[in-house]
């Protein structure tokens, strides 16, 4: 009779884990945000209604979580599919995709669930209101909310303590990534940084590093006097960092061109910076935009049929 | 009386160890077998049964659809010779490096890759290079009546037009394959993964539609019964293909069969597309792919060209960033 009981017990363990191993997703409940005391950035109270492919194991790299911030224009679906083409080929990478939305679009979690990458699925709308913080010729920053959902949802998912070793980049989906970007941020201890091409009216702006190996400067002509005078695509930051300051927040009223400056300031110093791509000599991502289509023979009812998705 | 006491407790022993294994006997037996429900009563055991039950079932789904899967294997699957033409611009090499990061996940790929200029550049031999794709590196400067100048419109004067060419005269002379398929593909526009496949088994020419381009969301043939009738379009419909590069690919087979056959650089604007399909096919022999033509696979997306103004501003003074850094 021992003997029987041992085995059903047995069963019980080899069988049950089997069963919940072959499921690959799970769903949790809805989003709610509000201002925050100094309405300068929106705190997100708690996070759910996001949708996720099981987070990798490896122990050997370090993860990479891409978070790229998304909004409804006729290039998305093309843009999207582009950088996930791109991301396919990393190893290791988690992809954090935050819609600019009131909820999870069918187009973008339909995109997601069809490529092989691992991800997280994630919406907030800007809110209208928000464009009232804007100082008068501001632009409003894009993805700001959207990337500061992101960097809450790590913080509600991944303990400082006792969690794996991550990186964490921001890949806008119209930006270019060579592969070796992605091989030089995974060393990062707590923000490395390298040159980007085509921002601030350039060939490209670079963190200025000087033989030891520091970055002492920024070869910017746009506003040098920035603490951190680089683009969204230029820089990656430690996960651990990212979690041991959970107060560190893009800020939503940051100025133009400051956005950057306004996390990084709260996480570095200057000294801290890690140059990367041969000491900041090569260019490995590219800051491009894709060309806004002119839809000129759409004509006002839309010659094409609006069902087939672009 | 002692020894009848011992002998049956002994007994009792002994029965009790002959259940016990015949118990676990039965319990071996029973590991690995469908469980039939009917024949549990406890809830945690019929929990389990289904559970076991569940398993075998998508364990046998999963090997079904490994198997239908991969019905062929990839070294029988038809080579697609992707064509591209570029050109030295800043934005040139971000536009390569995107294209090749989704060439790498398509099996059987060739990418002929044609600069517009006079030698092979080292950014372009470079990047091939260490793109990890087959491919082949080619040349031929377009003639400079028919090159476009500094701020004229991109339609002015069809682009390409020579370096498509010379791809197809070393497919029919220098290259050794006489099966495939042939796609020419613009650096600046954006192909999902799945267009590739659809593509593969083109026997003359096949066509689906393109996104983003003629100033629409989308143009397409328009297919009837699984023929192609028509084409959706905003912009002189009446060519005899009015579709773009993008949107067709053609059966190496038929290209080596109609060794003449090539763009006409002569062409109207809006006719190139045509200028070489009309020695190959007419309308109906079109094999309509994407699901009848009703998915967008491919974009025409172009690339904004980024701003310069600072560096022109610095590059006199000699204080504009290093031009040693490749962009």
């Amino acid at each position: 009779m021992p003997m029987v009981f041992i085995i059903y017990i047995w069963h019980d363990n080899i069988v049950s884990p089997l069963i919940a191993g072959l499921k690959g997703h799970w769903c949790s409940n809805a989003l709610a945000i509000k201002e925050s005391h100094s309405q300068s950035i929106f705190e997100v109270v708690h996070i759910e209604n996001f949708y996720s492919r099981p987070l990798p194991k490896s122990d050997i790299l370090t993860t990479i979580y891409v978070i790229t911030p998304t909004y409804r224009r006729p290039m998305q679906k093309a843009d999207l599919t582009c950088l996930a083409n791109t991301l396919l080929n990393v190893a290791n990478l988690h992809w954090i995709v935050v819609e600019d939305s009131q909820k999870r679009t069918s187009l973008v979690s339909r995109l997601l669930h069809e490529t092989e990458l691992n991800y997280t699925h994630l919406n907030v709308q800007t809110p209208a209101n928000s464009i009232k913080h804007a100082r008068p010729g501001q632009k409003f920053p894009r993805g700001t909310l959207q990337r500061n959902l992101a960097l809450q949802w790590l913080r509600a998912t991944f303990n400082d303590h006792n969690t794996q070793p991550g990186i964490v980049y921001f890949a806008d989906d119209d930006n270019a990534y060579s592969l070796k970007v992605f091989d030089e941020m995974r060393s990062t201890k707590k923000v490395s940084v390298w040159p980007v091409p085509f921002v601030g009216g350039l060939r490209y702006e670079s963190p200025k590093v000087n033989s030891l190996g520091k970055v002492y400067g920024w070869s910017v002509v746009y506003d040098p006097h920035r603490p951190f005078a680089l683009d969204m695509a230029g820089f990656a930051v430690n996960l651990h960092l990212i979690l041991s300051k959970p107060h560190a927040y893009f800020k939503l009223d940051a100025k133009g061109g400051y956005q950057e400056s306004s996390l990084l300031m709260e996480l570095v110093t200057l000294n801290d910076l890690e140059p990367k791509a041969a000491n900041c000599t090569k260019v490995l991502v590219w800051h491009t935009r894709t060309e806004k289509p002119l839809l000129i023979n759409e004509g006002k009812m839309g010659f094409t049929d609006s069902n087939v998705e672009i | 009386m002692a020894t009848r006491m011992r002998l049956k407790l002994k007994t009792v022993f002994v029965l009790y160890f002959m259940v016990s294994l015949l118990g676990l006997i039965y319990a071996l037996m029973q590991l690995g077998q469908r469980c039939d429900c009917t024949e549990h009563d406890m809830p945690k055991e019929r929990t389990i049964s289904r559970l076991r039950g569940e398993l075998h079932r998508l364990q046998e789904q999963a090997r079904k659809s490994e198997a239908t899967r991969r019905p062929q294997k990839e070294s029988s699957l038809p080579t697609i010779f992707v064509v591209t033409p570029t050109y030295a611009r800043l934005v040139q090499k971000a536009e390569l490096t995107r294209l090749s990061q989704t060439f790498l996940h398509v099996p059987r790929l060739h990418w002929i890759v044609v600069e517009d200029s006079q030698r092979k550049t080292p950014l372009v031999e470079q990047l091939l290079a260490k793109s990890g794709l087959t491919y082949t590196h080619l040349h031929v400067a377009t003639a400079k009546e028919r090159k476009l100048q500094e701020g004229d419109p991109n339609w002015l004067k069809p682009r390409g037009v020579e370096q498509r060419n010379e791809a197809l005269r070393w497919l029919r002379e220098d290259g050794k394959a006489r099966e495939g398929v042939v796609y020419f593909a613009d650096d600046d526009n954006t192909y999902s993964l799945q267009i590739f496949e659809e593509m593969r088994n083109t026997q003359r020419v096949s066509v689906w539609p393109v996104g983003l381009v003629g100033g629409m969301k989308y143009e397409k043939p328009v297919v009837e019964r699984g023929k192609v009738v028509r084409f959706h379009v905003g912009w002189r419909p009446s060519r005899p293909f009015p579709m773009d590069m993008a949107g067709f690919a053609v059966s190496l087979k038929l290209l080596l069969d109609n060794p003449d056959s090539c763009f006409d650089g002569n062409a109207a604007m809006g006719f190139l597309e045509s200028s070489l399909l009309q020695g190959l096919v007419t309308m109906d022999q079109l094999e309509p792919k994407a699901d009848n033509c009703s998915k967008v696979l491919v974009w025409h997306t172009r690339t904004e060209k980024p701003k310069m103004k600072r560096e022109d501003a610095l590059q006199p003074q000699g204080l504009g960033s290093d031009p040693a850094v490749e962009v």
